[in-house]
């Protein structure tokens, strides 16, 4: 399977090869890998510095990953070759950016106040 | 039942309307028109598209912080039910959506003032600039009625602010 479908004539539904399937379904979206980062960046943690779990399932059994773009990779040197693409140093700049929009974006610009939590509970 | 915000453009979304997308991570995008739906399928920025509330805020163009915000808040956290209370609030909803109401307003007056101020002074400098083009009839008609102004000064006043 790739390519274009023949038979589709609308020509966004003909795309079945693996980016577009993929950047439909399968890729973490803006915020959750902006909330990564931030965790990351919290913990005083590089984003290559954290030690990934062994899958036999992923390539490279799932040791050469990029957050930024949600990759897997099957060595080393796969994964610095894309770290010099264009694509990669375009994600690194949008989420060094501003955060992503949220529901409470959306909520304080509606005009609602921030969420009230309450008083903390005691801890058991 | 619980009204809610879009996730895009911040309209308030009403039981039996609008749609909700729960993301594999749990989390929801709720919308309230297709309009919207449509905006997020294709990767919008709310903050970029111009009749989004998100955009009026950031760009000063609403009012972004004021104490009748305080009264609309998610409650995370029950309250006792007390019959007293709950009478108070119902009454003073309406008076504090009118003072809000009245307050946004404000705003936005306050706001499109400076453009008046602006396009005054523009207009000022035009006629300044460009009174010479005017044709020469009525320049004479100028010279005409400033020969009669001359019989007394506070004519001449009178005449100017007419102008």
């Amino acid at each position: 399977m790739g390519g274009k479908c023949p038979h589709r004539k609308v020509k966004k539904r003909r795309l079945s090869h693996k980016t577009a399937r993929r950047g439909k379904f399968l890729v973490k979206a803006d915020d959750a890998v902006y909330d990564e980062l931030v965790k990351l960046a919290d913990a005083g943690k590089d984003a290559d510095a954290t030690q990934l779990p062994v899958d036999e399932d992923l390539p490279g059994m799932g040791q050469f990953y990029c957050l930024h773009c949600d990759r897997y990779f099957a060595s080393e040197s796969v994964k610095e070759e894309h770290y010099r693409s264009k694509r990669h140093k375009k994600r690194i700049k949008q989420m060094s950016g501003p955060a992503p929009h949220t529901q409470l974006d959306a909520e304080l610009a509606a005009g609602m106040g921030m969420p009230d939590n309450g008083l903390k509970l005691m801890s058991m | 039942m619980r009204l809610e915000k879009c996730w895009f453009c911040s309209s308030t979304v009403y039981p039996g309307h609008g749609i909700q997308f729960v993301r594999n991570d749990a989390k929801i995008f709720r919308f309230c028109r297709s309009k919207c739906h449509k905006n997020f399928k294709m990767k919008r920025n709310p903050r970029k598209v111009k009749w989004t509330k998100a955009y009026r805020c950031l760009h000063g163009k609403d009012m972004t912080q004021d104490s009748t915000f305080e009264f609309e808040r998610k409650r995370n956290r029950p309250e006792r039910y007390d019959r007293n209370v709950t009478e108070q609030t119902l009454k003073a909803i309406s008076l504090i959506t009118k003072i809000r109401h009245e307050r946004q307003k404000k705003h936005i007056t306050e706001r499109q003032k400076q453009g008046k101020t602006k396009q005054r002074e523009r207009d000022a400098k035009e006629l300044e600039q460009d009174i010479q083009m005017l044709p020469k009839k009525v320049t004479l008609s100028t010279q005409k009625t400033k020969v009669v102004v001359k019989v007394s000064q506070q004519q001449t006043e009178e005449n100017l602010m007419e102008e």
